[in-house]
């Protein structure tokens, strides 16, 4: 396994764990709120709600912006 | 107390509770400085400059004169005015939002990244979808208290992908040539943004992603 390889791996572990959390949130009893759960709580102040929103904003000038 | 300060008071809490503790606001502006300066090293002066300007629009949002009284009931209120037009023509604005989007993403997606139509249409959504939550209160209303553990664990997920996409950056030759054998989200992602359907596509889900996050 070459760098390259290691480095997508990663990426899709971290991935795969962000669905592990997904999934155990929405069908176990295991002590983890949805995502929208967690964003509805950052969101509910202007400081989050703008920070969420620069973040997504972010990411598509980061891949089509100059 | 009186009464004039007992509502003093209440409005200083509602008006704090509206922007955020100072702590977490605090902690919102250095990030936001940080991407400032590693957007702007690694040749994205736009990224750099807008981050900045929300950085510096947060703090002087601290700093702000006290805002008129009772614009939390206001944001409540205006909650409650959303519900009730949500019962009428959902399916039509739900339609014509979605004919938008797809429309939008394939105007954009023809466009080639990193040219100034490009980022013109993209930082024109972008900055419209800030303004908006910045003017806006919250839609939906608060859950109740959220377990710790899982908090963390969400945190601890995205910290580590922020983490290992800047060790890849770091990583590279510079800052600014992509490399193959440790690449970036951008550098994978290269091969469909090289088309225009993959653009068109990449812009859909971004829209879908700002269309939610809107709406909470």
């Amino acid at each position: 396994m070459n760098s390259h390889d290691l480095t997508v791996l990663g990426y899709l572990v971290i991935l795969l764990a962000a669905g592990l959390l997904a999934v155990a949130a929405r069908w176990t009893r295991a002590p983890v709120p949805a995502l929208g759960d967690v964003l509805d709580r950052i969101m509910r102040t202007r400081t989050g709600r703008v920070g969420v929103l620069v973040a997504w904003a972010w990411i598509g000038l980061h891949f089509f912006a100059r | 107390m009186s009464h004039g300060a007992r509502d003093e008071a209440a409005a200083r809490l509602s008006r704090r509770r509206l922007r955020g503790a100072p702590g977490s606001r605090a902690l919102v502006i250095v990030v936001l400085l940080l991407i400032a300066f590693f957007s702007a090293i690694s040749g994205k002066p736009l990224d750099g400059l807008l981050m900045l300007l929300v950085a510096a629009a947060l703090g002087w949002d601290a700093r702000a004169a006290a805002e008129p009284a009772g614009t939390a009931q206001a944001g409540a209120a205006q909650a409650v005015a959303n519900a009730s037009q949500a019962d009428r023509p959902a399916l039509l604005r739900g339609s014509a939002w979605l004919l938008g989007g797809a429309v939008f993403a394939v105007l954009a997606g023809s466009f080639t990244r990193f040219s100034w139509p490009a980022t013109a249409t993209v930082v024109s959504v972008g900055a419209a979808a800030v303004l908006t939550g910045w003017r806006r209160p919250a839609r939906r209303p608060p859950p109740g208290p959220l377990p710790r553990a899982g908090v963390v664990a969400w945190g601890a997920v995205l910290a580590a992908g922020g983490l290992w996409e800047l060790w890849s950056l770091l990583q590279q030759s510079s800052l600014t040539a992509t490399s193959y054998a440790h690449p970036t989200l951008s550098a994978l992602t290269d091969p469909v943004l090289a088309t225009a359907p993959g653009r068109a596509l990449v812009l859909a889900g971004w829209l879908l992603l700002g269309g939610y996050l809107v709406r909470r």
